[in-house]
């Protein structure tokens, strides 16, 4: 070691080692030299969403599961849309301002825009109807499902249905005040913004010197005349002070509208007893068998309005006696006595309730099909006469047997027909006609029968469970 | 104490009990030694709190009832001497012997705390073991013996409501004992449930929050079937009306013309 540096760092050697060691440097990236390369290959793949079966195709890492699904198809999803019966329109839906036809017209726009509210909007296009605002499409929409939905049976539980109302709320008035205001908002001049400003600053130092003046006042008071609290309304309308007499910084930071969202401290405080004891004495009723139910004051004052004791069974919710013997046969196929219940406990017997009124609902479905159904072959058989009567007027009949498609391709028919009436349809027609109808026929005994099947199988599942 | 006979409003409080009855098959020696030796079957109609004891060989009735119920009377098929008994304290059963199934009238009055009505219910007398069906079939003697006891149980509830407070006080002194969770025993057969038949089998059967459970199951899953087949019906129905619709418009269209 030369003697220059021995003076320099002295008898403390470092060791050899550390000074031979290579300098450690930052380690070197490696751009994929080592690593395996991942390798990706071009395949096809079919998007459920598509009708057409499309085939497009996409890079996929060599090693993924190809015969998976396509990845994406979970988000496809298709929103609720509601359809109604006209026996539904007119005993729920009716409203002076809109016609069936066009609420009809709104629910297939907004379906066809999916729920896209500026969109659907735009597009609107009603013939013969006055112009529309968003709101009041919204408005109109979003009460049709509520009403629906409110009055259809609901196979969940009743958070579900309630949450689902509450997606369809919608506040006509505020969103039209909300919009009014924020278009105000947008619509200020710069001059007016200034003013604005000037005048929110005035008022700040308004206040502050108000309130500079009431501390005065009380400081003269209280050395005048000794009062010792000062005086009471001084202290309550002015937050600043308190704040500052409950030594918490932070409020004095906070602006004056969140320390008076805050202030009412004890009102804060006393919800949580509340909320505790509901808690306790829950379990307290669970043990004793108690159900609160809440006392409406009306009631209070008949003192014959008493129900006496009675056993739970008892009071078993009834189907309407009309329809009794229908609803009593689909709940037996369903493997359900609604006069006995293994357990009739209050949960069950409310369950029951809904089950019937599910059941109900569905009886007097079916029946209006039948009569619907019944009422389109008294037409037809009508149309049928009449095409008859005027043989020269055949083309009729072409309409007829596409009764059962679409309107529009019974018009578009109509149309072809009036140039060249033939004799050779009226064959043809019948042939149409008759199908159209086994065809019905075949569709009604498929569901009754897949309901049997389905109740069949319920009962092995049930074998099979206990 | 004045303030006892107050009802509180808003409130109602029941107790679970169990109401049937067991038969069991007299031996040719039981039979010999009665005085009525036609009598095939020997029979307990009771009113028990819904729990079984933890210890014993019966049906419910962990708790005593007393305290809410004063009497219970039977009311027997008239062929019986003096067919109306009443059974003042607890247990609140009856031990007969019979040939024929009948319905009897269980007549429950409560105690005079509670200011209630006496409750009426019916309860069909079970002797012949039960079958899948539900439609009566009466096995020879021999094979009913070696089948066992036969329970026929239904559960229930008591519901009180607005009670006195001291009627309150009282039950609340007595909290029932809680329905086991799950099954320990074999479940009650029960009409509405004919598929718990094999479950049934097997020893006394046992009362659970199980069973109710189970039940509640079964209605939400005939609800939603329901639900399902009524979308698909009104979605058929919307489809027909329309086409009535368009019907009626054609046929206007036509007498117009």
């Amino acid at each position: 070691m030369p003697r220059e540096l021995y003076a320099l760092i002295g008898p403390s050697t470092p060791a050899l080692s550390a000074q031979l060691a290579k300098p450690r440097l930052k380690q070197k990236p490696n751009f994929g030299g080592t690593a395996p390369r991942t390798k990706w290959e071009l395949r096809t793949f079919k998007n459920p969403a598509r009708k057409d079966g499309l085939e497009l195709r996409h890079w996929e890492k060599v090693g993924a599961d190809s015969a998976a699904d396509y990845p994406f198809a979970k988000y496809d999803i298709q929103p609720n849309s509601y359809q109604y019966s006209p026996e539904e329109y007119t005993r729920l839906l009716e409203d002076k301002d809109w016609t069936k036809e066009e609420t009809d017209y709104l629910l297939s726009v907004v379906k066809e825009y999916d729920s896209r509210w500026y969109i659907v909007h735009d597009r609107y296009n009603f013939p013969g109807g006055h112009e529309r605002t968003l709101e009041d499409l919204k408005d109109r929409y979003c009460s049709v499902c509520r009403k629906l939905i409110r009055n259809r049976p609901w196979a969940g539980d009743d958070a579900g249905k309630t949450l689902l109302i509450s997606s369809y709320q919608f506040d006509k008035e505020r969103e039209v005040t909300r919009k009014k205001y924020l278009k105000s908002l947008e619509d200020r001049t710069p001059d007016q913004m200034a003013e604005e400003e000037a005048l929110y600053i005035e008022v700040k130092r308004l206040e502050q010197s108000e309130r500079r003046f009431k501390r005065d006042r009380e400081n003269l008071l209280r050395t005048l005349a000794g009062i010792d609290s000062g005086l009471p309304d001084i202290v309550e309308d002015d937050p600043l002070p308190l704040a500052i007499l409950e030594g918490s910084k932070t409020k004095t930071k906070k602006t004056k509208g969140v320390a008076e969202a805050e202030s009412p401290a004890t009102p804060a405080a006393a919800p949580a007893p509340t909320v505790k004891k509901p808690i306790k004495s829950a379990a307290y009723d669970a043990q004793h068998c108690i159900i609160r139910t809440e006392t409406l004051s009306a009631a209070i004052a008949t003192k014959a309005a008493h129900q006496p004791a009675y056993l739970r069974s008892f009071k078993l919710p009834a189907p309407k006696a009309a329809i009794a013997p229908k609803v009593t046969q689909a709940l037996a196929e369903l493997g359900i006595s609604h006069t006995r219940l293994v357990m009739p406990t209050r949960e069950n017997a409310l369950l029951l309730d809904s089950l019937i009124e599910a059941t109900t609902t569905l009886v007097e479905t079916k029946r209006a099909y039948d009569k619907a159904e019944y009422e389109i072959q008294v037409l037809e058989n009508r149309l049928g006469l009449r095409e008859k009567s005027q043989p020269a007027e055949g083309a009729e009949g072409k309409i007829e047997g596409g009764a059962g498609m679409d309107v529009n391709d019974a018009q578009v028919g109509k149309e072809v027909e009036e140039t060249d009436g033939e004799d050779g349809r009226a064959q043809s027609i019948l042939s149409a006609r008759s199908g159209g109808r086994s065809r019905k026929h075949a569709r009604r005994s498929m569901s009754i029968s897949s309901v049997d099947t389905v109740s069949t199988r319920a009962n092995n599942k049930r074998q099979k469970r206990n | 104490m004045s303030n006892d006979r107050v009802r509180v409003r808003g409130l109602s409080i029941f107790r679970p009990i169990i109401y049937g009855n067991t038969a069991v098959v007299l031996t040719q020696k039981e039979r010999d030694a009665s005085l009525t030796p036609d009598h095939t079957h020997r029979w307990t109609v009771a009113v028990r709190s819904a729990a079984s004891p933890p210890d014993g060989d019966q049906v419910g009735g962990a708790d005593d009832l007393s305290y809410f119920i004063k009497r219970v009377s039977f009311k027997l098929h008239d062929t019986y001497p003096n067919p109306s008994r009443n059974v003042d304290k607890s247990p609140f059963e009856l031990t007969e012997t019979g040939w024929g199934e009948f319905e009897i009238q269980i007549r429950i009055t409560f105690v005079t705390e509670s200011g209630e009505k006496a409750a009426t219910l019916y309860h069909h007398l079970k002797l012949h073991p039960w079958t899948a069906s539900g439609e009566p079939e009466i096995p020879p003697l021999d094979v009913a013996m070696k089948l066992g006891p036969v329970h026929s149980w239904q559960y229930d509830e008591v519901v009180f409501n607005d009670p006195y407070q001291n009627f309150l006080n009282i039950l609340t002194s007595h909290p029932p004992t809680p329905l086991p969770k799950s099954k320990r025993k074999p479940v009650p057969f029960h009409l509405a449930h004919p598929a718990s038949l094999e479950a049934s089998k097997g020893g006394t059967p046992e009362f659970t929050t199980q069973m109710a459970r189970e039940e509640e199951e079964r209605l939400k899953e005939a609800r939603t079937r329901v639900v399902e087949e009524q979308e698909k019906w009104r979605a058929m129905l919307i489809e027909k009306e329309n086409e009535l619709m368009d019907l009626q418009k054609r046929v206007n269209g036509i007498e117009a013309a």
